[in-house]
């Protein structure tokens, strides 16, 4: 017998927008979220969504609405995946909550779309010293205080005269072992960059990178803009070192369209953070016994034309599970899920009739 | 780029070095690609004294730009300091290692710009392939480290008491580091011999390679060590 | 605002933030080199000389742990240190003894070779190997195991190891020059840098200390070679610089009861530059004092620079003298942590720590350490007269312990 049930694991953009379509096309969803609100991670830690720069809990307040009081979505907060037996149609699945409870749950389809998370500079390979400086902070921690609507020094409370964004740390890298382009932190760093002068507009800010990834409307939307209306100034060169003089950060770099090493000294410096799979990612890949694929992001067949069906008859992959991806993408795919989830299910349940 | 600096080089001759480089065994780990973040530069000694970039040899090797890759050759790898600081690259090249390969190359041809730069370390060669040891007490003397002060020639005039007063057994000699015994020698010489590096100097310093083959044979022959 | 201006903050090694870094070793980057060594041991690629015990587990950079063992150890000295600064290797041996550690000081070892090799080029991959391959095999025969004075040699032994591991080609060729050489082909199971040793007996100095250091300030040189070649393979402490810079040195200095001050150049290389420290040494003396010892004095005013290396000491102190003479904020005095350590549990400053071969003034340094310089100049005046005069053939260990 075949559950006509789908699972949709993690609720960031993609697991809500799998729920949303799945259900909308008539089948019941389980949507299990180990943390306790929907939304996923620009949710919980993005003050404001690239390229648009919209406040994140208005630009997602709808979906996330839409998910919560949609009568065919059963929504499980605070809950982990713990266990999974069966296979395509007759998935057993064993829930567990946040106070110990393990509940079993049969379904006939999975989307995982557990995401990814921020790279940790601890473990980067030049000296940016985000565990020996306060005012090294990552991208994740400017949102937060952008959340609380300013952006200040951490050591001194204070609005910081001159800024720096340190572009692909923890991507782009064999010596970390992430050998991709985390492809959204060009275009964070940048829209950071423009809300840093809204808020402090005598501020300087530089951004030092490699290669700046502004592919399709981010060019003019982001780049050009900060570039033309807040003159951002774009650095090309990676900065080596970051070490604490007086109370400000030298940091140590090569300006590489000049061609000769530079020292800068600033007030506040913004790792850009790629992007790594997260645990749950990890995790769901070994549940369901997903392949990962050489980067260690959870594989798919059929690439570039389908980008959600994975290996496993029955289970599918939404958004930055997959790979490093923008919220555009992970919606994209969130929807491209549940049609391929649903379908699955129907003839699934033909075959057997 | 266009390169004019040695035109009288035929470019078949720049090939040829650049593919001697190219076939070292450790050429394929110490150079994926360059998207020129610069942080080998920022990282660089020699980029603060001098026109040199580790960035620029690096790229010009996997461009495999032969006309600048022979400048490099000539003009600029005896610059770097060996100090490998630029193995921080996070695309895992090793532009201090790629030097020492060009380095091998330039010395293994006898480039006129690589005597050039040895000039004056010729003696330093036959002490450490002769007497395994890289430098010696009685190398301190007052006319080769002028720059450094009295204290070397405190050191030159008092140095047969001085190295006497040191309590470990090893350490009383003055032509030197240490107290090298016979066979360790005579290994030391085996192995030049057997790995060819004997022959590298010939390209260097015919002169050198001469004495130094002299030195080693006679030795080896009075022991009865045979080679090979 | 010039960067040099502005001071270096007087916190130590202790970071300024909260935020802490748990290293995970599941994490590592690379793979663990020593298992592939030990995988090469179990097919008969060669044999693998275990670490004495007892030994140490040292953290290291990706939060693995290291073997470095107490004693038993076969000293592969330093020709720069021997030649040199003698008192870097005699220092090192007195704190062996001083601990009453087994220890062996070898006559059938080379220098590794790598100084002319980083120098000149006059030397390839497989002689390089082969140099190394039969200093170990050297050590395995007496049953001793090989700790490392030099950086460089340490720094290039662990290339040579990583190259030998992953190219069998090599393995082959070097194999066949130790065979004829009728030596048996061995690799460490560990290689170990002396300052690792350091690190490992640093609280047994610490309770043994004489002189009251609280008042001395010291700038540390991490060598290059030591931890930027394979910097998988080097001790990395969380308590030190939140686990970010290594250890090595650093904590030993701290664990005796001196300050260590930051600067700026830290990461900076000494400016030894293996082929400009003899042939064009206008390099040197401009790095070594414009980028490092002014900036020390300039951000942190150190009564000594302490460092780990033959390279480093010799540049780092022979630059000096020069650039003083042009009246520039010069004149730090530069020896190893050993020297150091040893002064600081009662070594003799000339006997042991052999200053007199140092160039810049240690005098004032000695002095705040609480020796009484001129008399033990006096004394070792007294060996060298007796030295003289034939009533003493050398001075001995029994006389300096």
């Amino acid at each position: 017998m075949t559950h006509d049930r789908i699972l949709v694991v993690g609720a960031g953009p993609a697991g809500l927008e799998a729920a949303r379509g799945a259900a909308d096309l008539g089948k019941d969803v389980l949507l299990v979220e180990a943390t306790d609100q929907l939304g996923g991670t620009p949710y919980a830690h993005y003050a404001t969504l690239t390229p648009y720069l919209k406040d994140t809990h208005e630009a997602m307040g709808p979906m996330v609405e839409g998910v919560q009081t949609h009568p065919r979505i059963d929504v499980r907060l605070k809950t982990r995946l713990v266990a999974s037996q069966g296979e395509a149609g007759q998935f057993v699945v064993t829930l567990q909550d946040d106070r110990g409870n393990q509940a079993q749950e049969a379904v006939g389809a999975v989307v995982i779309a557990t995401g990814f998370r921020h790279f940790d500079p601890g473990r980067e390979t030049q000296l940016y010293g985000y565990y020996e400086f306060d005012d090294v902070i990552t991208l994740v921690d400017a949102e937060h205080m952008m959340q609380q609507g300013k952006i200040v020094r951490p050591s001194t409370g204070l609005p910081p005269e001159r800024v720096a964004f340190i572009q692909c740390v923890g991507s782009r890298d064999r010596q970390i072992g992430n050998q991709w382009c985390s492809k959204v932190c060009c275009g964070i760093a940048s829209k950071q960059s423009i809300e840093i002068k809204r808020m402090v507009p005598e501020a300087k800010v530089f951004i030092f990178y490699i290669d700046m990834r502004m592919y399709g409307f981010w060019e003019d939307q982001l780049y050009w803009k900060a570039q033309e209306e807040y003159k951002v100034n774009y650095v090309r060169g990676i900065v080596t070192e970051i070490l604490k003089k007086g109370d400000k950060l030298l940091m140590k770099g090569e300006d590489t369209t000049m061609g000769r090493p530079v020292e800068l000294l600033m007030d506040l410096i913004i790792l850009s953070v790629g992007m790594e799979p997260s645990q749950g990612t990890l995790d769901m890949a070994q549940q369901f016994h997903v392949p990962r694929e050489s980067h260690g992001f959870m594989a798919t067949v059929g690439e570039p034309l389908d980008t959600v069906t994975t290996p496993v008859a029955g289970v599918f992959v939404a958004g930055a599970a997959a790979g490093p991806k923008d919220i555009e993408d992970s919606v994209s795919m969130g929807g491209a899920a549940a049609v391929k989830a649903v379908t699955f299910l129907n003839r699934l349940s033909q075959q057997l009739a | 780029m266009l390169s004019n600096l040695y035109p009288e080089v035929p470019l078949q001759e720049k090939q040829r070095l650049f593919d001697q480089v190219k076939a070292d065994p450790r050429y394929e780990s110490y150079l994926y690609g360059c998207y020129e973040c610069g942080i080998c530069v920022a990282a660089c000694p020699s980029a603060r004294f001098y026109d040199f970039s580790p960035r620029k040899i690096t790229q010009t090797m996997a461009r495999e730009d032969i006309e600048m890759f022979y400048e490099h050759l000539n003009d600029d790898i005896w610059n770097c300091s060996q100090c490998f600081s630029c193995t921080r690259c996070p695309r895992q090249n090793n532009p201090g290692g790629l030097i020492t390969i060009m380095r091998e190359v330039a010395v293994n041809n006898g480039l006129k710009s690589t005597k050039e730069a040895l000039a004056g370390y010729t003696r330093i060669i036959y002490k450490i392939m002769t007497t395994g040891t890289q430098v010696s007490p009685d190398m301190l003397q007052e006319d080769a480290f002028p720059d450094w002060g009295p204290q070397v020639k405190e050191v030159a005039s008092h140095l047969d008491l001085w190295r006497r007063a040191l309590p470990p057994e090893t350490l009383h000699t003055t032509g030197l580091s240490w107290q090298v015994e016979e066979r360790t020698m005579l290994e030391l010489y085996t192995i030049w011999k057997l790995t060819g590096v004997l022959d590298m100097i010939s390209e260097l310093d015919e002169g050198l390679h001469d004495i130094m083959e002299e030195v080693m044979d006679d030795a080896l022959e009075d022991q009865g060590f045979t080679v090979g | 605002m010039n960067p040099k201006d502005l001071p270096m903050v007087g916190r130590g090694t202790v970071p300024e933030t909260q935020r802490v870094f748990r290293p995970d070793p599941d994490q590592t980057p690379d793979d663990d080199i020593r298992e592939a060594v030990l995988e090469l041991g179990r097919e008969g690629e060669w044999i693998v000389q275990p670490v004495p015990e007892p030994y140490y587990l040292a953290p290291t950079k990706y939060g693995r742990s290291k073997k470095v063992p107490f004693e038993k150890t076969w000293h592969h000295k330093s020709c720069g240190q021997c030649g040199h600064i003698p008192g870097y290797s005699t220092s090192i041996f007195w704190l062996n003894r001083f601990l009453g550690y087994d220890y062996f000081d070898p006559r059938d070892q080379t220098s590794c070779t790598a100084w002319n090799y980083y120098a000149s080029a006059t030397s390839n991959q497989v002689a390089q190997a082969a140099v190394a391959m039969r200093n170990f095999s050297a050590a395995y025969e007496t049953g001793y195991f090989p700790i490392i004075h030099c950086g460089t040699s340490f720094g290039h032994y662990k290339e040579v190891r990583h190259e030998l591991v992953h190219n069998h080609e090599l393995r082959r060729k070097v194999r066949d020059v130790i065979t004829k050489l009728n030596r048996p082909f061995v690799m460490p199971e560990e290689l170990v840098h002396y300052s690792e040793w350091m690190y490992a007996i640093r609280d047994q100095l610490k309770a043994r200390v004489v002189h009251d250091l609280s008042g001395i300030t010291a700038t540390v040189h991490p060598a290059c070679h030591y931890y930027k070649l394979q910097t998988g393979d080097a001790i990395y402490d969380p308590e030190i610089y939140g686990g970010q810079r290594t250890a090595a040195v650093t904590a030993v200095v701290q664990e005796l009861g001196a300050q260590v001050a930051d600067y700026s150049t830290w990461y900076d290389c000494c400016g030894f530059g293996f082929r400009h420290i003899l042939v064009q040494r206008d390099f040197t003396r401009s790095f070594a004092t414009m980028r490092k010892i002014e900036v020390m004095k300039a951000e942190a005013n150190p009564d000594v620079v302490l460092t780990h290396d033959t390279g480093c000491v010799t540049s780092l102190d022979k630059s000096q003298f020069a650039t003083q003479a042009h009246g520039r904020n010069v004149g730090v005095p530069v020896m190893s942590e050993s020297q150091f350590a040893a002064l600081a549990v009662g070594a003799h400053p000339f006997r042991v720590a052999q200053l007199h071969w140092h160039s810049t003034d240690y005098r004032p340094l000695l002095t705040k350490m609480g020796i009484d310089v001129e008399a033990a100049w006096a004394e070792f005046q007294e060996d060298l007269a007796k030295i003289e005069h034939g009533s003493m053939e050398y001075l001995t260990w029994e006389s300096v312990l």
